[in-house]
Parts: C-alpha cells; structure tokens; sequence
C-alpha cells in the first residue's frame, strides 16, 4: 500500500514538473500548463481519497496513532 | 530575427530596488543571528531583525508594483518574457532543493540514524555502549529523550481538515485557471477570491495546530528530531502558504483592475502553479510526516 501511494505521487510530482516544462516552452500561447495542472489536482484527489480508504480499512496504519515517546 | 529586434530589451536604469534587498537581507540576518545565538542586547535583538523585514516587504511591494506597472505599459517584448518564465524555473529548483533538503533529513533519520542508534544491521555495540535500552520507533526525540515525552498530531484530526482545504483551493485555482483562458474574467475572479479564503482557513488551522501542540502534547520545536524535522518542514510549508497566499491576493486585485489577458497572463500563470507546488507538498507532508 505505501509502494502504491509513494508511486502515485511520484506521478503527481511528474505532472507539475510537465506544467512547469510548458509553462517556460509554450509562453502561454497552448493549454498545456492548465491541461497538466488539472490533471495533478485530480490524482491528487484520488491519492486522498485512496489514502482515507486505506486508513479506514486498516491497510495503513497512521503512525500517530501509535502515541509513543521512548526514552 | 524579427522577434529578437521587436523592440530592445527594457532595461530599468534608475533601479533603486535591488540596493534595497541587499540591506534588508543584509539587517535582517545580522538580526536573526543576533536573536538566535541570543546576544544579550535587549531589547534591541528582536528589533534588528524585524527591521530587517519590514525593509523586505517595502522592498517587495515597491519592486513588484514597478514591474507590474512596466508590464501594464507595455515595456517587456517576448525576450523580457523568456526571462521571466528561466527565472520562475531557477526560482522552483531552488525551492524544490530547499524542501528537498528538509524532507531528505527526516528520511535520512527514520531510515538510517534511529535505527542505528537502535542497534540496527552492524550497529549493535552503538546501541549498547551508548544507549543501551534504546528501541528505535517511529516518532521519537531520540534516546535521550531530549525535551521530555510528547504525543504526535494524529492525521485524522486538523492536518486531514487541513489536506482537505488545500486539495480544494487547488481545485478552484483551477477552474479560475480554466476560467481566464476562456477570457471570463468574472468567473476567474469569484474562483480566485474562494481560493484566498481557503489558503487563509488552512492558516489558521495551522496556527490552532501549533498551539495545539505546545499547549497540550509538549511537541516542540525542541523535542528532538521529531520536533526539530516536524515544525521545520510544516512551519517552512505554512510560510510558503503565508506568501502563497499574499501572491493570489496581488493576482486577484490585478484581475479585477483588468490585468492579464486569455493568452498572455505569466503571472498568473507563475502564481498559480506554485499555488499547486505548495498544495503538493502539503500532500507529501501529509504522506510522510503524518501518515506514513
């Protein structure tokens, strides 16, 4: 489960790179920067409703729940 | 070459600004390093260093209004824009090694040194000669305990709120952004000003965090590593979100005084991306520090 969020944000961080790519090349004369953009919002909505899923069903376990300070 | 000899290259020559920047960095970090090696100088100390910021915003404000009014006046040909967007890129690589260095630390803590302080792989004799007893889990503050016992925010409570109002901004960043391609400018206002809101709930949010966490878990900036990585790349990511969030306003009242056009908007262009930068490293703050 970890692998598979880690892997889809590498591909969230792959679209912002792309937006940035066509926002210096394309000099907003194309609809690149905005088409990449839209679709990093939309994996990034996916990734936290997969993230909130995995918590409720266990398959994550938020380490804050754990509550533990060692000495 | 018609594009390169279009106009020539506007160069400000009465620049007063870039003077200004330089002393106020300048004041501002004698200033910082005054207060944090804490110089006994009250009350001065803290005074210095807000000098030292308050030139900055002076700075800001005189120096991007006159860019702003030379673009408006028509002053920059293509070439001047190409320099923009190479500065927007060498401006995020920065910022992408600057959150980089954060992030690398906390991995580099909970993947290599609290293991091995644990005893972890060849480290065994580490672990019992110097901190025997020591069991190396994820949140600690080390195996002195440095700073005492706390307990962590649980990503359930205000960082999922938190998740949530920034996922949303993106959101309507982007119809804003969809918007003033489409040459709508109303619209890509109204979506603009829900963005500022959401950026400035998320703020505030955080700040009740804090407190949260001073007041009542003992997590401080000085409980250990967990502290020291948590309110670093949280505190410095609230910081991109407080300048985040001054860069829309700026935008919005351009818009609304008729700034940008449906293909020609680089500032808003610039803004709203690194308005989803910060939203994307939230999400991997989300991820990795409170989640994972």
């Amino acid at each position: 489960m970890k692998y598979f969020i880690v892997i889809v944000f590498l591909f969230i961080l792959y679209s912002m790179g792309s937006a940035l790519f066509y926002l210096s090349r394309d000099k907003g004369q194309s609809s690149n920067t905005v088409r990449f953009l839209t679709v990093r919002v939309v994996l990034s909505v996916v990734l936290f409703m997969f993230i909130i899923l995995a918590m409720k069903m266990g398959w994550i376990v938020p380490h804050g729940l754990q509550v533990v300070a060692t000495g | 070459m018609t594009e390169m000899s279009e106009k020539q290259y506007y160069v400000p020559h009465t620049a007063k600004w870039p003077i200004v920047a330089c002393l106020g960095l300048f004041i501002t970090v004698i200033g910082a390093s005054l207060k944090f090696n804490s110089l006994d100088l009250e009350p001065t100390t803290p005074w210095v260093m807000y000098l030292g910021f308050a030139i900055l915003i002076v700075m800001f404000f005189g120096w991007f209004g006159e860019v702003i009014k030379e673009s408006e006046d028509n002053l920059y040909n293509k070439q001047v824009d190409g320099s923009f967007r190479a500065g927007m890129i060498w401006f995020i690589f920065s910022e992408v090694m600057f959150f980089a260095s954060f992030f690398g630390a906390l991995f580099y803590a909970r993947t290599f040194a609290v293991p091995w302080l644990g005893g972890e792989g060849t480290n065994l004799a580490t672990n019992v000669q110097l901190w025997p007893g020591y069991e190396a889990v994820w949140p600690t503050n080390g195996p002195a305990d440095v700073n005492g016992r706390f307990e962590t925010i649980s990503a359930f409570s205000l960082p999922l709120v938190n998740t949530l109002l920034l996922l949303t901004s993106s959101i309507t960043i982007t119809i804003a952004h969809h918007a003033l391609r489409a040459n709508d400018r109303k619209k890509t206002i109204i979506w603009m000003i829900a963005t500022v809101l959401l950026g400035a709930t998320f703020l505030f949010y955080q700040v009740e965090e804090y407190i949260e966490a001073y007041q009542h878990l003992n997590l401080t900036l000085k409980s250990g590593i967990y502290g020291s990585t948590f309110f670093m790349l949280t505190g410095f990511h609230g910081l991109h979100v407080t300048l985040g969030t001054i860069m829309l306003i700026v935008i919005t009242v351009r818009l609304m005084k008729g700034h940008f056009k449906a293909h020609d908007h680089f500032g808003f262009e610039a803004v709203a991306w690194y308005w989803h930068f910060v939203d994307v490293v939230w999400l991997g703050l989300f991820i990795f520090v409170y989640v994972l």
